[in-house]
């Protein structure tokens, strides 16, 4: 990863073995996968699990791609789980469905997306012209994005997918990788290049090192931020449709505990959430340890109900040593 | 196809009128005139030095002609064109770049990001389209850079390179978009470099000074510092401010550093006449500082405080005279030395141990620092924790009558205790914040540029407390507004000049006029 990111935070030469330089994250990486295939020979270092292991990765990537965006700046998204479930239902229901609803075909791809994308310029807009923190804009944007959710939902059956090809095409795998981890991947090149060749990504990393500086330089810091709040309604959408093909069926709580993930990734990664720094690659690391850690944790026979107190624990120790060198510096902490 | 054979020709039939021409601007902020009718002419490759005591109108100078400020009366021009700027960016866009004393780079990018990132959406050819060509973008920089006779690797990150060369990133930043904007009407730009020397060692300085000779080659120069030798070396002509006008505007072959001394200060004076300063008491001082030091703001300080004296601390902006009060009260730290409460080392400091110690600290930023905004002046008032013996619980009964005694006492108007601080004037204000320490009855009372922003009433009023609570017994440290003040207010004046203790008079012998003390701070 340090290879690609020539041009961003990491081009410094020699780059030490610290959480900033994205070693600390691969190293942990691997040795999880060694812990792991000790603990459970028989079961963890297969095809079939590694399988397992991109597909869980898929939707919390395609996620963090954008939420990671948002970050950069300084900003967060946490409507994340409420844009999946109203584009999911979105999805569903303008697809060959139980409930003979629609049927656009193609079309109600594009048609989900397009409501993550106005929700999240919706989100980015209300932040940047009324000057309000995008922490509770997008917090409220969450309950926003259920409410359609649930509208849409109604009070009938189940919305049940009938494309059955469409409902498969995630989970079939080529040499051991599934179609929804290329998928992810395909996202991750796209936020890539996002942050590193357009003038989009670059204003974000300005605006994340120092806003004031950025509107001093004519960076027009409003607009930036509105069109990576869309951007990252987009990512969130594109996770509740891959969500609702997961299902098969249509849920208004198809996000459900994505958005904790995503964040816990985004900060794992080693992006600061103060912005400036870090990016898509480094949240698919995070992503790609916090899985590894679920699925190793199940197959060493942990019992799943202790999972969400080691990702918690996890969370917080990796926020104590990726700040551990500057906390002398920080006076204000809040 | 040929339009460079056009534009020349404009430029000679127009001939090079003045990169800058200024005609009686001037600005006035509430009651006090920051500059006062003030006309200047700056031709093509100039560097003209500006100079001026703290307050004279240099920034506001500055600011006005940077679209930060709009003048209230006259006109600007510009290569002989009359212009107003409706900000900041639209100054750089019309041919004005500043170069700050405080740097304004984003950190974690390359030195060729920031230079491109600064020529603004239409000013950069390699990020057209809103897409990075990298190879377009390092080769813009690098030509930029090439200008100014830089040699800085355009790949590098900003956050890697030293001050000087920030600096230099900073100046090929500026002119990108200067240059652009003036040379496409044919004119020059004008780089206007901020007190760029004052953090510099000898070496860098060296280096500043190259650059602003080949700015010269491409347009003027407004070199602004309080090192006059290197106004003298550097600079072709000087111009003087004084109380918001120009004084003197004399080329440099005319004038030596004693007559710029005398220009600054104008009629030099000593303090005013008062009462015998009694010699320092042979006492354990209550505050003692031995050797305190903070890399870049203050090196190797020394200074004792007794009760009942006042120690003013003089020195230019940028001397480290603020930061080295913060560190006495404990708002940042120290590198070496040690700060002693009555021959007691303290450890570990933090306001809150200061406050407890018997410290209060007056800060210069009364709006961010100091004024709680919202609460009423009474609230305000008592903001502070009461301290030790005196009980945590104040009724409201027991704040009013605080309030109301204090606001007798400062004479405080108008007499509304209740009313939200905000709504005080910004003399009453800062009265309302010295009484909050007053009513501690402090053992060392710091005070950080107590009268900024002041009318002379209320300074004459404020200045009364200060001598007041002196006379009860509190040491004073003072952060003067001008020197005079210094000079009438203190026992012992200390000149800081570069972060280190220049100079120290002790009232009680020595009778040191303004022009001594500037002739230790500059």
């Amino acid at each position: 990863m340090t290879t690609l990111s020539g041009h961003g935070e990491n081009a410094r030469p020699g780059a030490a073995f610290t959480w900033r330089s994205g070693l600390a994250e691969v190293a942990i990486l691997a040795a999880l996968i060694v812990i792991f295939s000790i603990l459970n020979p028989g079961s963890f270092p297969t095809a079939t699990n590694l399988a397992t292991i991109l597909n869980n990765a898929a939707i919390p990537i395609v996620i963090g791609v954008g939420a990671s965006a948002v970050v950069l700046t300084g900003r967060i998204d946490l409507s994340v789980e409420g844009v999946m479930g109203a584009a999911g239902m979105t999805f569903v229901l303008l697809s060959a469905n139980s409930r003979g609803t629609a049927d656009l075909g193609w079309l109600a791809y594009p048609a989900a997306l397009a409501v993550g994308a106005a929700l999240g310029a919706l989100t980015g807009a209300i932040h940047a012209t009324a000057k309000v923190p995008s922490f509770i804009v997008s917090l409220g944007m969450w309950y926003v994005g259920l409410g359609i959710a649930a509208v849409l939902f109604g009070y009938e059956m189940i919305p049940f997918l009938e494309d059955e090809a469409a409902v498969a095409w995630p989970t079939t795998a080529h040499l051991a990788v599934p179609n929804s981890f290329l998928l992810a991947l395909v996202v991750v090149a796209l936020g890539c290049a996002i942050e590193r060749y357009t003038r989009l990504g670059r204003r974000a990393y300005a605006i994340g090192n120092n806003e004031a500086v950025a509107r001093m330089t004519g960076i027009p810091v409003a607009a930036t931020v509105i069109v990576l709040f869309a951007f990252a309604g987009t990512c969130s959408a594109l996770a509740g449709v891959m969500g609702s093909l997961a299902l098969g069926a249509g849920a208004a709580n198809v996000g459900v505990g994505m958005l904790f993930l995503t964040l816990a990734a985004i900060v794992i990664g080693g992006t600061p959430l103060g912005g400036g720094r870090g990016g898509a690659l480094r949240t698919v690391m995070g992503v790609l340890i916090l899985s590894t850690l679920y699925n190793g944790l199940i197959l060493a026979g942990v019992d799943p109900s202790i999972q969400s107190g080691v990702s918690g624990l996890v969370l917080v120790a990796a926020v104590v040593a990726a700040g551990w060198s500057q906390r002398a510096k920080l006076r204000v902490y809040k | 196809m040929i339009q460079t054979g056009i534009s020349e020709s404009t430029v000679s039939r127009v001939g090079h009128p003045p990169i800058l021409r200024l005609d009686g601007i001037a600005k006035t902020f509430g009651s006090v005139a920051a500059v006062k009718s003030l006309s200047l002419c700056i031709g093509r490759h100039e560097v003209v030095g500006l100079i001026g005591e703290n307050g004279a109108g240099k920034s506001t100078l500055l600011k006005m002609l940077t679209g930060v400020h709009v003048p209230d009366r006259g006109t600007m021009e510009l290569n002989g064109r009359a212009v107003t700027f409706r900000g900041p960016l639209d100054a750089t866009a019309q041919g004005v770049g500043i170069v700050h004393q405080e740097q304004s780079l984003f950190t974690n990018l390359s030195v060729a990001e920031n230079i491109v990132m600064g020529a603004g959406t239409a000013g950069s050819r390699a990020t057209r389209g809103g897409i990075y060509r990298w190879a377009g973008v390092r080769r813009e920089a690098a030509d930029v850079l090439a200008r100014i006779g830089s040699d800085i690797d355009p790949d590098r990150l900003v956050g890697d390179l030293s001050f000087t060369e920030r600096q230099m990133v900073e100046i090929a930043r500026t002119i990108h978009l200067a240059c652009q904007s003036a040379e496409a009407q044919g004119g020059a730009p004008l780089v206007i470099l901020d007190e760029p020397t004052s953090v510099l060692e000898k070496a860098e300085t060296e280096v500043l000074e190259h650059e602003i000779a080949r700015l010269r080659e491409i347009g003027s120069v407004i070199f602004v510092s309080h090192r006059l030798e290197e106004v003298l070396r550097i600079c072709d002509r000087i111009v003087v401010m004084r109380h918001g006008d120009v004084v003197a505007d004399r080329p440099t072959a005319e004038v030596t550093e004693a007559d710029l001394y005398r220009l600054m200060i104008g009629k030099e004076r000593h303090a005013r006449a008062r009462g015998d300063v009694p010699p320092v008491p042979d006492k354990v001082p209550v505050l003692q500082v031995k050797g305190l030091s903070r890399a870049g703001q203050f090196a190797d300080v020394s200074l004792s405080v007794h009760p009942g004296r006042i120690t003013a601390i003089v020195g230019t902006f940028g001397a480290g005279r603020e930061a080295l009060v913060r560190a006495l009260f404990g708002v940042e730290a120290v590198d070496a030395g040690q700060i002693e409460l009555a021959g007691v080392p303290v450890r570990n400091w933090t306001p809150r141990k200061a406050i407890r110690a018997g410290l209060a600290y007056l800060p210069a930023e009364r709006g961010v620092e100091s004024a709680v905004g919202g609460l009423s002046a009474a609230r305000n008032l008592t903001v502070v924790p009461l301290g030790r013996g005196k009980g945590w619980w104040l009724s409201p009964a027991r704040r009013s009558a605080m309030a109301a005694d204090w606001f007798e006492r400062l004479d405080i108007r108008p007499r509304l205790p209740g009313q939200d601080l905000e709504r005080f004037s910004g003399g009453n204000q800062q009265k309302v914040m010295l009484a909050k320490w007053l009513a501690l009855s402090p053992r060392v009372l710091i005070l950080d540029h107590p009268l900024r922003g002041l009318d002379p009433g209320a300074g004459a009023t404020v200045n009364a407390c200060i001598r007041d609570a002196c006379a009860q017994g509190a040491g004073v440290i003072l952060l003067a507004d001008t020197l005079e003040e210094a000079l009438d207010l203190g026992h012992e004046v200390i000149v800081m000049r570069d972060g280190a203790v220049s100079a120290r008079f002790d009232m009680a012998q020595d009778n040191p006029t303004t022009l001594d003390l500037l002739e230790k701070m500059v």
